[in-house]
C-alpha cells in the first residue's frame, strides 16, 4: 500500500502532472473513438472512486480531502472528467454517423419542442434538488468561527480563492504583472473575441469534433489542462510556502525547494560567453527582449506564412492575427514552465531595476 | 398520452413525476433535518439538565430553610391572625360599609386622576403652540393668552378634586384599619419570617416541568420568540479581546452551560453544573473578580464567544481526560482558536495579565512557585524578561574561581552538573540529546577543557583574610548550620529542587561541598562572605571565628559521588581542528588558519574557552573576566513568549506530542534539544540551551511562567490599581523574594519555610505581616543596620544583610502598605510613670505578664514556646497603638500566638479596675508598658 502510495506521490510533481495532463489530452483527442466508449466513461469515474475511497483511509489524504473548503472541488474532478467524457461521446457519435451519412442525433429530434412540460419540469425537479443538496452540505461541512485575522500572522500557505487558483499557479512561473494582470485580462478578452473570430458555422447546436478539431483542442487544453488541472493542483497539491505535496504526503512546513534558477540574462552572458554581466540594462537583456519581441510580433507573421497558412487565408489577416496573438499567449505558460523545468530558466527579461520581468 | 414520448417529449413525463415527488421528499426531509440541526444544540441539554439539578439543590435549600424557621413564633402569630379575624368579624357590618365607600371613593378617584392627567397633556400641548407664536409671531400671541391661563386654571382645579379624593380614600382606609389592622400585622411577619421559604417554594413551582414554558416556548422555530433556553453572556467593558486591528469588549458565553459556576451548592456536581472551586476569589459577586466585570476567558483562555465543547477549545490535564474527552465530545487539539484554553493547573498563567511586574500575586501559590523557579534556574539571564530586568547573576562569581576550586573538579562539574549535586540549577551544557554520539564526545572534552582553561588562566588572585584559619569542630559546626539558618537558603541532604522549593535552593546547594573546595576558601567565605566576591546575596550572620572554623569543618566534610568523569580523549592537535571551525564562522578560513596555525597550544585551548563560554552563554549567569555587562544574552526575549503564535513555534521533526504552544514549551524544558532531532546539523548548529534535568511538576511549573509573560491587552481599567500603596506592596514583595526574606519569615501568608524545618515551630523566625501596624519605622531601621538579640532563646539569628538604605526604605513601605498605615508618624504622647494611672500597675501584675514575657531576665521554668520578648523594648520598639490591638485580640493579628486573650468579653471585662471597663484597662496597662526603659535597643549602637 505504501509503494503505491509513494508511487501517486511520484505522480504528483507538477512536472509529471502536467506533462499527463498534456498527454491525456492527446491521448483522448487521437484515441477518441475509445474514449467515447461507455466503458471507458463510467470506468474512469470508478477508477476515480476507488482511489478516493482508498485515500479516505490515508490520515493525510483525508486531512486535504475532507477540508470543507476543499470538498467542492473533489466534485468538480468527478464532474470535469464527466463531462469531458460525455461530450467527446456525443461528438464521436456524431462523427460516425456523419460518416456513415446518417443523421445526426439531434438531427433526428429536431421536430421536438420541449419547453414544457420537459424542460420546465426538470429545471423545476432541478432547482429542488439543488436548494436540498445546499442544505445537505451546508449541514454536513462545518464552517466554525477562527481566530480573528491577523496580519502579522497569515496561513501557511495562503491560497487564493479555489477558482483563482490556476492564476496562483501562474506566479510561480510569471511576475505578479503579467500572472495577475496582463494575462487575466488577455483570458476575458479572448473569451469576449471567440464569437468575432470563430466564423466557423459548424457544430452549431450539435456535438461533433471532426468539424471543429483545432477548437475543441484548444479549448480542452486551455480549459481542461491549463485551469482545471492546475485548480486541482493548487487545491490539493499545493502545501506549506507553496511547495508540492504528494496527496499520500504530510504537509511539513520544513520542506524545501532548491531556488536555484537562472535568468536568461545569466545564460547568455556568464555562462554562454563567460563574461561579467553588463551594465547597461537594454544590453544585459537584449537576447531576452529580441526573443519576446520576436514571439509576441514576427512569429504571428512567420506562422501565418508557414503552418497556418490555411487558417490564414480562411480567417483573414485581422481575425488570423488576433486568434495567434491570443493562442500564444495562452502558450506562453505552458512554454515558460517548460523551460523552467527544462532549463531552471528564472525570467526571459528580467529588469528588477523596474520591477519588470517576463 | 399512452405514449407521450411519441408527441415529443424528451422524458417520460410519468417518470418525471416520480422523481419530482422523490426530490420533494428530498428536500423535505433535509428542510426537517435543518430546523433540527438549528435546534439541536448541546448547550440546550445542559440547560435542561441543570433545571433538574437546581429543583434538587432548591428543595434541599427548602428544607433547611424549613429547619430554620421559628416554629413557636409562627404558631403565635396564627393564633394572633385568627384572633385579629374574630375582630373583624364581629364589625362585618361596618366594615362592609366603609369598603363600599372606598370602592365608590376609588372609581371616582381613577376618573378624576384620569381628567387631571388629560387635562396636563391638553395644556401642555397648547402652551407649546402659544410658546411658538409668542416667540415667531409676537404680535398674535396676547389675544391667545386668556385661552391659555383658562387651561391652566382648569388643571389647577382637576389637580384640587384629586387631591380631595384622596384623603377621603385614606379617611375611609384608616377606618377600616382600625378593624382589620391585626390581620395585616401579623401576616406582614409571617410574611418576614417565611420570606425564604416562600422564595424557595415558588421558585420551585417556576422549575416545575410545564407544558408552556418547557416545550412551547422552546419548540423548534417557535424558539425565536421568548424562549427559557438561552444563551447567557456576560459583556465585560473593561476586559478586551485583541482581536488584531481593534479591542473589544470580552463576550463570554460560558455561562450558557456552565450554569451555576457562581451559585453555591453545586460544588459536587459534575462539570458543567460545578460551583467555580474558590469563590471567595473569583467569580463570586463580592470577590475581587466578579463575573459581571472579569467574565471568564480573560483567566482560562479559550473562545469565550463559542458555546460549543470543542469550539470553545478546552484544554484537557492528563491523558486520561484528553482520551475521556476524545470518546465523549469528539475533542481534538484546538486549531481555530490561538490561545486555547489553559491546562487548570497553569491557569494562574493568566494573572499576569493584570497583575504585573511582580512575583508574587496573593492566592496564586503556584503562579508564585513557577517565578520563584524561573528566579532560581536564573531564566532571566539568558532570556531577557520584562519584570526580571537588572537581576543579579544567578551563578556565583567565577573572576576567583582558582582560589576556590580546582580544575579537575570544575571540568567533572560542568561535564554534569547533578551528578555531582542532584539538586543544584546549574544544568548540563555537554552531552545532552543532540551531543551524545561518541564522535561528539570528543569534541565535548575539548571544549570542557577549554573553557576550563579559560576560567583558570583568567582568575584573579585572591588573598584569605585570615592566613592559617584555626581548625574547628565538626560536629559543633554541624549544630550551628542546623540552628543558626543556614538552612534557610541552603540544603545539604538530598531534597530534590522541588521538594526543597525555591526558597531553600535560593543558596547553592552543600551537596558535596567538601570535596569541592577547600577548608580555608569555605572559612573565609563564611566567615565574611563578601571579602570574597563583594556583590554576593550571602548575609553575614556574625559568627566567632570560632564559629567559623566549626562551620568550615562540617562543611568540608560534606562528601558526595565524584561525578562524572571524561568520556573520551583527544589528540592536542583537536583542540586547533575545533578553534579553527569556531573562528572560521567570524573570519574568511584562510585568516582562521592563520591566527590559528600561529597559536602555542595552551593559547588555542584559552581562545578556544572563550569562544565557547560566549557561544553557550556561560556569562549570562556567572561574572567571568572578559565578557562585561554589555555582552548580550544568548537566549530570545521571553516577554510575550506566551502569546507567540504557534506558527513560530519550530517542531522540526518532533511528532509524538500535540502541535500546541504549551507541549512545545514544555517539551523544550524536558529536553531543551530535542528539536535538533533527525536533523542533520554542524557542532556550531546545534541548538545550545542546557539541560536542567526538570521534573514534570517543575516542567508544568516553568510552562505556567512562560505562559504568564504575555503582550499587554487589558486596559488600565483592569489592572491593579497604581497607587503608592501598590508600589510599594509590589516592589517589597519582589524584593522579600528576591533576597529571600521569605526564606525565614512568613509574610502575607507565604514563605517561612525554615519554620517548617523545626520541631517547635514557636522558635522559629518571626511572622512579619503586621509588622508595619507594630514596630516603629526608625527601631526597625536601626535594627535591619545592626540586628539585636530580641528572643535569646531562639538559635535562628537574623544576619546582617548589608542593604543599601534603598533597599530597607523599601522594606520598611512594604511593611507599612501590608498594613495600611497612614505613615511613619504617629501621635502619642510621651507617658511617664507619674501619668499612668496605678492599675496600670495593678493589671500588670494580676494578669502576670511576667510570667512569659521577659523584664531584664528571662522567665524561669517556662517552656521556650511561652517566652515573649523583653518588655523594656515596648516604648522604642513598638507602635502605641498597635498595643491596644495586639491586647485586645492577639490571635486575629498572629494566628497561634501563645499569647492569651485576656479581654474577652470587650468593652467590659472580669477584671474590677475602672469599673470594668475593658478599654479603659487596656490602655492603662500600654501606657504602664510604656514607661519601662533600659532594654536592648538597636538605636543606642549609634544607628
Amino acid at each position: 500500500m505504501d509503494a503505491i502510495k509513494s508511487f501517486i506521490n511520484i505522480f504528483a510533481d507538477p512536472r509529471l502532472f502536467f506533462i499527463l495532463s498534456v498527454a491525456a489530452l492527446a491521448l483522448i483527442v487521437w484515441k477518441r473513438e475509445i474514449f467515447a466508449r461507455n466503458i471507458v466513461g463510467y470506468g474512469l469515474m470508478a477508477v476515480l472512486g476507488v482511489f478516493f475511497f482508498f485515500g479516505l483511509f490515508d490520515e493525510n489524504f483525508v486531512l486535504i480531502i475532507a477540508k470543507p473548503d476543499n470538498v467542492p472541488i473533489v466534485a468538480l474532478i468527478f464532474l470535469v472528467i464527466f463531462f469531458t467524457w460525455y461530450s467527446m461521446r456525443e461528438a464521436v457519435l456524431n462523427d460516425q454517423r456523419m460518416e456513415a451519412g446518417d443523421e445526426i442525433i439531434e438531427k433526428q429530434e429536431s421536430d421536438r419542442v420541449w419547453v414544457w412540460p420537459d424542460l420546465v419540469y426538470t429545471e423545476l425537479i432541478s432547482l429542488i434538488l439543488c436548494t436540498a443538496i445546499l442544505v445537505v452540505w451546508s449541514i454536513g461541512l462545518e464552517a466554525p468561527i477562527e481566530q480573528p485575522a491577523n496580519p502579522a500572522a497569515t496561513p501557511n500557505p495562503s491560497k487564493a480563492p479555489w477558482y483563482f487558483l490556476g492564476l496562483q499557479e501562474m506566479l510561480v512561473y510569471f511576475d505578479p504583472w503579467l500572472a495577475g494582470v496582463v494575462l487575466p485580462s488577455l483570458i476575458i478578452v479572448g473569451l469576449m473575441a471567440i464569437p468575432y473570430v470563430d466564423t466557423n458555422p459548424k457544430g452549431n447546436g450539435y456535438y461533433t469534433f471532426n468539424e471543429r478539431k483545432a477548437e475543441i483542442v484548444i479549448f480542452l487544453f486551455g480549459f481542461v489542462v491549463l485551469w482545471s488541472s492546475l485548480i486541482v493542483l493548487g487545491t490539493f497539491l499545493r502545501g506549506p510556502n507553496w511547495n508540492f505535496f504528494g496527496p499520500f504526503e504530510y504537509w511539513d512546513v520544513h520542506k524545501l525547494e532548491a531556488l536555484t534558477n537562472v535568468q536568461l540574462s545569466e545564460y547568455v552572458w556568464v555562462r554562454g560567453l563567460g563574461q561579467a554581466l553588463p551594465d547597461n540594462i537594454l544590453l544585459r537583456e537584449s537576447v531576452g527582449i529580441l526573443l519576446t519581441l520576436a514571439y509576441v510580433f514576427a512569429l504571428p507573421v512567420i506562422l501565418a506564412r508557414t503552418v497556418f497558412r490555411t487558417y490564414y487565408d480562411k480567417l483573414g489577416a485581422t481575425r488570423f492575427y488576433v486568434t495567434v496573438v491570443l493562442f500564444l499567449m495562452m502558450l506562453s505558460l505552458p512554454v515558460k514552465m517548460l523551460a523552467r523545468w527544462v532549463f531552471n530558466l528564472k525570467n526571459i527579461v528580467s529588469i528588477p531595476e523596474y520591477f519588470f520581468n517576463i | 398520452m399512452a405514449d407521450k414520448k411519441s408527441v415529443g417529449h424528451a422524458y417520460n413525463v410519468d417518470f418525471l413525476n416520480v422523481v419530482f415527488a422523490a426530490s420533494c421528499l428530498f428536500l423535505f426531509l433535509t428542510s426537517i433535518w435543518m430546523i433540527w440541526d438549528d435546534y439541536d444544540r448541546e448547550w440546550k441539554g445542559h440547560q435542561r439538565q441543570f433545571v433538574l439539578l437546581e429543583s434538587e439543590v432548591t428543595r434541599l435549600n427548602l428544607e433547611s430553610a424549613q429547619a430554620a424557621v421559628d416554629e413557636g413564633r409562627l404558631e403565635e402569630l396564627r393564633a394572633q391572625r385568627a384572633e385579629a379575624e374574630q375582630t373583624v368579624l364581629l364589625n362585618r357590618q361596618r366594615v362592609d360599609e366603609l369598603e363600599g365607600q372606598l370602592e365608590r371613593v376609588e372609581a371616582d378617584l381613577y376618573l378624576a386622576s384620569q381628567n387631571y392627567n388629560f387635562q396636563k397633556a391638553d395644556y401642555d400641548v397648547e402652551r407649546y403652540a402659544f410658546e411658538e407664536i409668542q416667540a415667531e409671531h409676537p404680535e398674535d400671541a396676547e389675544g391667545l393668552r386668556p385661552e391659555i391661563d383658562a387651561m391652566y386654571d382648569r388643571w389647577i382645579e382637576l389637580g384640587l378634586e384629586v387631591e380631595r379624593l384622596t384623603a377621603d380614600r385614606d379617611g375611609l382606609r384608616e377606618q377600616i384599619r382600625e378593624f382589620t389592622g391585626g390581620v395585616s400585622d401579623a401576616d406582614t411577619e409571617i410574611r418576614e419570617i417565611t420570606a425564604e421559604t416562600t422564595r424557595l417554594e415558588e421558585r420551585l413551582v417556576d422549575l416545575e416541568v410545564d407544558f408552556v414554558n418547557d416545550y412551547l416556548l422552546n419548540a423548534p422555530l417557535l424558539d425565536f420568540m421568548a424562549p427559557t433556553l438561552t444563551v447567557q453572556q456576560t459583556i465585560t467593558p473593561n476586559v478586551v479581546d485583541d482581536v488584531n486591528f481593534t479591542r473589544v469588549p470580552k463576550m463570554d458565553r460560558c455561562q450558557t452551560c456552565h450554569l451555576a459556576i457562581d451559585r453555591e451548592g453545586f460544588e459536587d456536581y459534575p462539570q458543567p453544573y460545578r460551583t467555580h472551586p474558590n469563590l471567595d476569589t473569583y467569580v463570586g459577586s463580592a470577590s475581587p473578580h466578579p463575573i459581571g466585570s472579569t467574565g471568564c476567558s480573560v483567566c482560562h483562555d479559550g473562545m469565550g464567544q463559542s458555546v460549543g465543547f470543542v469550539h470553545s477549545s478546552h484544554t484537557p490535564t492528563g491523558d486520561e481526560q484528553t482520551h475521556r474527552w476524545e470518546e465523549e465530545y469528539g475533542w481534538e487539539v484546538p486549531h481555530l482558536w490561538d490561545y486555547p484554553m489553559l491546562p487548570t493547573e497553569m491557569t494562574e498563567a493568566s494573572c499576569a495579565k493584570c497583575h504585573k511586574d511582580t512575583v508574587y500575586v496573593p492566592e496564586a501559590s503556584s503562579l508564585n512557585l513557577a517565578y520563584g523557579m524561573y528566579e532560581r534556574a536564573g531564566c532571566y539571564a539568558c532570556h531577557r524578561t520584562r519584570g526580571f530586568e537588572d537581576l543579579r547573576k544567578p551563578g556565583p562569581n567565577l573572576t576567583r574561581i582558582a582560589a576556590k576550586l580546582e580544575p579537575d573538579w570544575v571540568g567533572d562539574w560542568i561535564r554534569d552538573p547533578r551528578a555531582i549535586k542532584p539538586s543544584t540549577w546549574m544544568p548540563r551544557v555537554w552531552y545532552n540529546s543532540n551531543t551524545s554520539s561518541p564522535e561528539d564526545a570528543r569534541r565535548n572534552e575539548v571544549e570542557i577543557d577549554s573553557v576550563v582553561a579559560y576560567l583558570f588562566a583568567n582568575s584573579e588572585e585572591h588573598e584569605f583574610a585570615v592566613r592559617r584559619p584555626p581548625r574547628g569542630n565538626a560536629a559543633r559546626g554541624e549544630e550551628i548550620v542546623a540552628s543558626v539558618g543556614c538552612l534557610a537558603c541552603h540544603i545539604v541532604g538530598d531534597e530534590s529542587r522541588l521538594e526543597a522549593g525555591p526558597r531553600r535552593t535560593f543558596g547553592q546547594p552543600l551537596q558535596s561541598i567538601g570535596d569541592k573546595t577547600s577548608y580555608e576558601w569555605l572559612f573565609d567565605w563564611v566567615r565574611d562572605p563578601r571579602h570574597f566576591s563583594s556583590e554576593t546575596y550571602m548575609p553575614d550572620l556574625r559568627l566567632t571565628d570560632r564559629e567559623v572554623a566549626d562551620v568550615a569543618a562540617y562543611l568540608s566534610g560534606l562528601s558526595g559521588p565524584a561525578g562524572q568523569p571524561a568520556q573520551a580523549t583527544y589528540d592536542d592537535d583537536e583542540v586547533g581542528e575545533v578553534l579553527l571551525d569556531y573562528v572560521r564562522s567570524v573570519l574568511p578560513t584562510a585568516e582562521a588558519e592563520e591566527l590559528v596555525g600561529g597559536m602555542s597550544f595552551e593559547e588555542q585551548q584559552i581562545d578556544l574557552g572563550r569562544r565557547v563560554i560566549g557561544r553557550y552563554g556561560c556569562y549570562s549567569c556567572h561574572e567571568i573576566a572578559g565578557f562585561g555587562q554589555e555582552t548580550q544574552p544568548i537566549g530570545i526575549e521571553l516577554t510575550e513568549e506566551g502569546s507567540k503564535l504557534l506558527p513560530r513555534l519550530d517542531f522540526a521533526f518532533v511528532h509524538d506530542i500535540p502541535h500546541t504552544k504549551i507541549e512545545w514549551f514544555k517539551q523544550k524544558m524536558r529536553d531543551p534539544r530535542a528539536f535538533d532531532r533527525s536533523r542533520v546539523l554542524q557542532p556550531l548548529e546545534k541548538l545550545r540551551m542546557p539541560d536542567f534535568g526538570m521534573s514534570d511538576e517543575e516542567v508544568t511549573l516553568f510552562s505556567t511562567a512562560i505562559m504568564s509573560f504575555q503582550t499587554d491587552v487589558q486596559p488600565l481599567a483592569a489592572q491593579v490599581p497604581r497607587s503608592a500603596r501598590h508600589d510599594a506592596l509590589r516592589e517589597g514583595r519582589n524584593l522579600v523574594r528576591r533576597r529571600n526574606c521569605v526564606g525565614c519569615h512568613e509574610i502575607e501568608a507565604d514563605g517561612g519555610d525554615y519554620g517548617e524545618l523545626l520541631d517547635d515551630p514557636s522558635l522559629a523566625p518571626p511572622m512579619l505581616t503586621p509588622e508595619g501596624a507594630k514596630v516603629r519605622p526608625e527601631w526597625l531601621y536601626a535594627f535591619f543596620r545592626e540586628p539585636i538579640t530580641i528572643r535569646p532563646w531562639l538559635d535562628v539569628r537574623m544576619p546582617s544583610f548589608g542593604f543599601e538604605d534603598d533597599h530597607w526604605n523599601m522594606v520598611l513601605d512594604y511593611f507599612a502598605a501590608i498594613s495600611d498605615v497612614v505613615g511613619p508618624f504617629r501621635t502619642h504622647d510621651p507617658v511617664t510613670l507619674a501619668q499612668v494611672p496605678p492599675e496600670g500597675r495593678e493589671l500588670f501584675d494580676l494578669l502576670r505578664c511576667q510570667q512569659c514575657h521577659v523584664l531584664d531576665t528571662i522567665p524561669v521554668d517556662q517552656p521556650t514556646d511561652n517566652l515573649a520578648p523583653d518588655l523594656r523594648m515596648a516604648s522604642e520598639r513598638l507602635q502605641p497603638d498597635w498595643i491596644l490591638d495586639w491586647l485586645r485580640e492577639p490571635l486575629a493579628i498572629q494566628p497561634g500566638t501563645r499569647m492569651p486573650m485576656l479581654w474577652t468579653e470587650l468593652p467590659d471585662s472580669f477584671y474590677p479596675q475602672f469599673g470594668q471597663d475593658g478599654e479603659r484597662q487596656i490602655e492603662a496597662i500600654r501606657d504602664y508598658l510604656l514607661t519601662f526603659r533600659g532594654g536592648p535597643s538597636p538605636l543606642r549602637a549609634g544607628n
